[in-house]
C-alpha cells in the first residue's frame, strides 16, 4: 500500500484520528522518483478511498495517486512540478470520527467527494491502488505468532473475532457513518425511493450516525408530505450545455491521422518532461550498450495473404514470428544489467507506440507467447488505444524483455534503432514495398516475380551478443514469416 | 401434538420411515445394538433387525460408499456420521461419487447423511464444525439444516424422500435444548426459508443453532422490530425469501456458526449483493465464526463462537447506521 498509518496524539487531528500518509508511487523497477503534474484537493478538502488526489508523472508513464483511505486532507507536502523519490510522502489524510476538525473548514465544503460513508467493514487503510509498493502495513496478525494462519487471511486465532461482527466495539464495528453532515452519500433504497417521489434528499433530516439519512428518514419525509413540492425528476438534465466531446476513434492501425494540432508558438523555450527522459534514456543506452545494427530481407506474400483473409495487421505476424525466434534463441530475449546477464524463457513483448508530439511509449504485452497472431494484435490495439487515451498503469509498461518498433506507415525502410535498456536487442519493421525479386521454383529455375519485401532490422548490443546469434536470429524471424502456413 | 425434543424428532423420523418404506435402512459406527452416540437409533435394532440398522466398521468412506451402492439400487440408505467432523474420511464417496453420479450416469443416489454438527459444548477441533459450505460447493448434493423439532423432523422426512444426497446438519447443541409440538404421523417440511419472527426495521439471517441464538438477542432490541429468517435449507438456497425480507427491512446480519470465510452466510450476502441492492439501507454485515479450529477451552470456545452478545451488538450498530 501507499501508505503508513500513525496514531497522532497531540496537533490538530482530533483524538481518535488517524493520519495516513500518501506517498509516491513505485510505478516500475526502474522508475526511482516522480514528478507531481497537479493536485486536485486542497487543505481541508474531503477525499474517498481511491479517489484522485493528485497526478504524477514519471518516466514512464503518467497516472494518478488515488487517496489510500478516506478522510480529510490536512497536508500537501509537495508543490506542483517537485519532483521526489518513490515513498517520500506527498500529502496526509486524517481518518477517524475527529477527521472532520482536523482538516480546516471540512464541513462547510460539501463538494461532490465529502467524506463517503464507506459502505463496508472498516474502510481504512486497505485501498487497493494501481501503485502499491510494498511498505510496513502488511496484515501481521495471521501468519506470524500462531500456527493457524493457513488461509492467510490475517485472521489468525489470535485476532479477536471477526471484523463484521462488531465485538469489540469501536473498532470492527462496521459502518462509520460520517462525519460531515454537508457532504453525504446516500444507500441504495434510500436513492431509490427519492428517485420514486421525487425527493431532494438535501431537504431531508438524517437521523443515522452522523446525521445519514435512513430509508426511515425518507419514508417519514414522505409521509410529512415533503415530496409534493416538486414532479418525478427534480434533479433536471443538468447536461444542456456543450454535447460531450467525442473522442476520435483513433489507433495504431488506423488509416486516420487526426488533424495537425497548431504547433506551439516555434521556439517553445523548453522540451517536455517527456520528451527530456525519452532523451536521456536513449542517450544512456548508447552510452551503456555497444550497439550494432543487422538487416535482412523478408517476403512477406504470405503475410500480406494471411493478414487480409485475418483482418490484422502484419505487425501481428511479425510479433508472432519474433517470439518464435526468440523462443529459439534465448539469448536475444534477455537483460543486461551491468555485468548481470538473464535470459528469459518467457516473452514479455514491448511495443513502441508513438503520442504524436508528446513522444512515446512502449508497452509490454506479457506472456507474449501464449498468444496466437490474432491475440497479439487484438493486445497491440488495446495497448496502442490505451496510451493514447493515457490510461496505461504501471504493469503494462514493466517487465519488457524485447521491443519491437514499427515506424513503417510513413514509407521508410530501414532505421538503426536504440535499444531499450536493459533489453538486449530491438527489433525494426518498417513499409512493406513492392520489389522486383528472383525467385528459384521448384525445378530450380530462375524467375523474376514482384513480391512484397520488407527489411528487419535488428540492433544489438554487442556485450551480450555476436552478429552471429542477429542473424540467425533475423534468419529465424524469417523463415517463420516466408513459411506462414496458409491454412 | 406431541411434546419432544429435537433429538425425539429426529429419531421419530427415522422410525416413522423404517416403517414405512421397507427401502429404508440406516447404517453408521455403533447405531445398533449401542443405539448411537447421542442415542438416536436406541432401541432400534430391537425392531427393525440388524440387516436395517447396520453396524458398521470404523470407516466413513465405506459408509458412504456402501449407501451409494444400496441407493443406486433402490434402497434408502440413510447413513450416521457419528460427528460431522468425521465426514472429511467419506469425502470422496459422497462429493465425488454421489454427487456426480446423476450427472454421470443418470443413476439417481436418494441418500441421507446425518451429520451431527456444532459445538459449545467443548468438544474441540474435532467434534464442534459445521462443514455445510463443503457440501454446498459441490453440485449434486442438498444441504438442509434444521433449527427447530419440528423442522428436524418434517426436514428429515423430505430428506429421506428426496432422489438426490442430502446432508442433514443436526446440531448437537439443540439435541436436549429444543423442545416443540410436533404434528402427528408423517409431515415433509419444504426446503425453503421460515420467517421464525417478522419485523421491518432489521432482518437477522441464519440457520441451525444461530436462529436461536438471533432470536434471543433481538427479542428486545431498545425497541426495534427485528426479523429472523430461519434458512432451513442451505442448497437449494431460497432466494426469494432471502430477498423478500431484505425489500422489507433493508438492513440484514447474516450469522454463521461456521468459520467465516466461504460460509453459507457469505453465499447469502453475495445473493444480496447482487439481487438486493436497491433494497439496501446500510452495509450487509456477517457475524460468524473466525477462522480458526474451534478451541476445546470453554472459554476460549465461548469467544469464537458467534454469541447473542455479539449479535446484539451488531444489530445494535446497523441499526443506528
Amino acid at each position: 500500500m501507499s501508505s503508513s498509518r500513525t496514531e497522532t496524539g497531540g496537533g490538530a487531528p482530533a483524538p481518535g484520528t488517524t493520519i495516513v500518509d500518501v506517498t509516491m508511487p513505485q510505478m516500475g523497477v526502474s522508475v526511482a522518483e516522480g514528478t507531481v503534474v497537479a493536485w486536485r484537493v486542497g487543505v481541508g478538502d474531503s477525499i474517498g478511498a481511491d479517489e484522485t488526489i493528485c497526478e504524477i508523472s514519471t518516466d514512464k508513464i503518467d497516472t494518478e495517486v488515488p487517496a489510500p483511505v478516506s478522510g480529510v486532507v490536512t497536508e500537501i507536502l509537495v508543490e506542483v512540478e517537485a519532483t521526489v523519490p518513490v515513498g517520500e510522502v506527498l500529502a496526509r489524510i486524517a481518518v477517524g470520527d475527529g477527521a472532520a476538525s482536523a482538516g480546516e473548514p471540512a464541513s462547510a465544503a460539501p463538494g461532490p467527494a465529502a467524506t463517503p460513508a464507506a459502505p463496508g467493514p472498516a474502510a481504512t487503510p486497505t485501498a487497493p491502488g494501481p501503485a502499491a509498493p510494498p511498505t510496513h502495513d502488511a496484515p501481521q496478525s495471521g501468519a506470524s505468532s500462531n500456527g493457524a494462519g493457513a488461509n492467510g487471511s490475517g485472521t489468525g486465532p489470535g485476532a479477536a473475532p471477526m471484523a463484521p461482527g462488531p465485538a469489540p466495539p469501536a473498532t470492527g464495528a462496521p459502518p462509520r457513518a460520517t462525519r460531515s453532515p454537508g457532504g453525504r452519500r446516500y444507500s441504495p433504497v434510500v436513492q431509490r425511493v427519492a428517485a420514486e417521489h421525487g425527493i431532494d434528499l438535501s431537504q431531508v433530516t438524517g437521523s443515522g450516525r452522523g446525521g445519514r439519512v435512513r430509508k426511515q428518514d425518507v419514508l417519514a419525509f414522505i409521509e410529512s408530505g415533503g415530496s409534493t413540492q416538486a414532479p418525478a425528476v427534480t434533479q433536471a438534465p443538468a447536461s444542456t450545455q456543450a454535447p460531450a466531446v467525442e473522442e476520435a476513434p483513433l489507433h495504431i492501425e488506423s488509416p486516420y491521422r487526426p488533424e495537425p494540432v497548431a504547433p506551439p508558438a516555434a521556439g517553445s523555450p523548453t522540451l517536455s518532461r517527456m520528451r527530456r527522459q525519452i532523451g536521456e534514456h536513449m542517450k544512456r543506452s548508447l552510452e551503456t550498450a555497444a550497439t550494432c545494427t543487422t538487416w535482412i530481407e523478408v517476403d512477406m506474400s504470405r503475410v500480406e495473404q494471411a493478414r487480409a483473409r485475418l483482418g490484422v495487421t502484419a505487425l501481428a505476424f511479425v510479433a508472432r514470428a519474433t517470439i518464435d525466434a526468440l523462443r529459439e534463441h534465448p539469448a536475444v530475449n534477455a537483460w543486461l544489467e551491468d555485468e548481470r546477464y538473464t535470459a528469459h524463457t518467457e516473452v514479455n513483448l514491448g511495443i513502441a507506440v508513438s503520442l504524436g508530439e508528446d513522444g512515446l511509449i512502449v508497452p509490454v504485452v506479457h506472456r507474449a507467447q501464449e498468444l496466437s497472431a490474432e491475440g497479439l494484435a487484438a493486445r497491440i490495439k488495446d495497448l496502442a488505444r490505451r496510451a493514447r487515451s493515457r490510461e496505461l498503469t504501471p504493469d503494462d509498461v514493466h517487465g519488457g524483455t524485447f521491443t519491437i518498433t514499427n515506424p513503417g506507415q510513413f514509407g521508410s525502410i530501414m532505421a538503426t534503432p536504440i535499444i531499450n535498456q536493459p533489453q538486449v536487442a530491438i527489433l525494426d519493421f518498417e513499409a512493406v514495398v513492392k520489389r522486383p525479386v528472383v525467385i528459384t521454383d521448384a525445378e530450380g529455375n530462375d524467375a523474376i516475380a514482384i513480391r512484397p519485401i520488407t527489411i528487419l532490422g535488428l540492433s544489438w548490443d554487442h556485450r551480450a551478443l555476436d552478429g552471429a546469434l542477429a542473424a540467425q536470429f533475423l534468419a529465424s524471424v524469417k523463415r517463420h514469416l516466408e513459411g506462414l502456413v496458409a491454412d | 401434538m406431541t411434546q419432544l425434543t429435537y433429538l425425539q424428532a429426529i429419531s421419530s423420523a427415522l422410525r416413522d420411515e423404517l416403517r414405512a418404506d421397507e427401502r429404508v435402512l440406516v447404517m453408521g459406527e455403533d447405531i445398533g445394538v449401542f443405539g448411537g452416540a447421542f442415542k438416536v437409533t436406541d432401541g432400534f435394532v430391537e425392531e427393525f433387525g440388524t440387516d436395517r440398522v447396520m453396524d458398521t466398521p470404523l470407516a466413513e468412506s465405506a459408509i458412504i460408499g456402501c449407501a451409494v451402492g444400496a441407493a443406486v439400487v433402490g434402497m434408502r440408505p440413510v447413513c450416521e456420521m457419528q460427528f460431522a467432523d468425521f465426514i472429511s474420511c467419506g469425502f470422496d464417496q459422497l462429493v465425488n461419487v454421489a454427487g456426480k453420479m446423476h450427472y454421470r450416469q443418470d443413476l439417481a443416489v436418494p441418500i441421507t447423511v446425518r451429520l451431527p454438527s456444532g459445538g459449545g459444548f467443548s468438544g474441540g477441533p474435532f467434534h464442534s464444525q459445521n462443514p455445510e459450505a463443503w457440501f454446498m460447493h459441490t453440485p449434486g448434493i442438498k444441504v438442509v439444516a434444521p433449527s427447530t423439532a419440528e423442522d428436524a423432523k418434517g426436514l428429515l422426512h423430505a430428506a429421506i424422500r428426496d432422489p438426490n444426497p442430502v446432508c442433514y446438519m443436526e446440531h448437537k447443541h439443540l439435541y436436549r435444548r429444543v423442545k416443540g409440538e410436533i404434528p402427528e404421523g408423517v409431515y415433509e417440511t419444504p426446503f425453503t426459508a421460515r420467517v421464525a419472527r417478522e419485523g421491518s426495521d432489521l432482518v437477522v439471517i441464519t440457520y441451525g443453532a444461530m436462529v436461536h441464538t438471533a432470536l434471543e438477542a433481538t427479542e428486545d432490541l431498545d425497541g426495534a422490530s427485528v426479523e429472523v429468517l430461519d434458512l432451513r435449507s442451505l442448497v437449494p438456497l431460497d432466494e426469494a425469501a432471502i430477498l423478500e425480507s431484505v425489500e422489507r427491512c433493508s438492513k440484514v446480519v447474516i450469522v454463521d456458526e461456521a468459520n467465516s470465510t466461504c460460509a453459507a452466510g457469505a453465499q447469502v450476502a453475495a445473493v444480496i449483493a447482487e439481487k438486493g441492492f436497491e433494497s439496501l439501507d446500510g452495509p450487509v454485515v456477517r457475524v460468524a465464526t473466525p477462522d480458526v479450529p474451534i478451541p476445546f477451552s470453554p472459554p476460549l470456545e465461548q469467544v469464537v463462537l458467534p454469541s447473542v452478545d455479539r449479535v446484539k451488538e451488531a444489530c445494535r450498530e446497523l441499526l443506528a447506521y
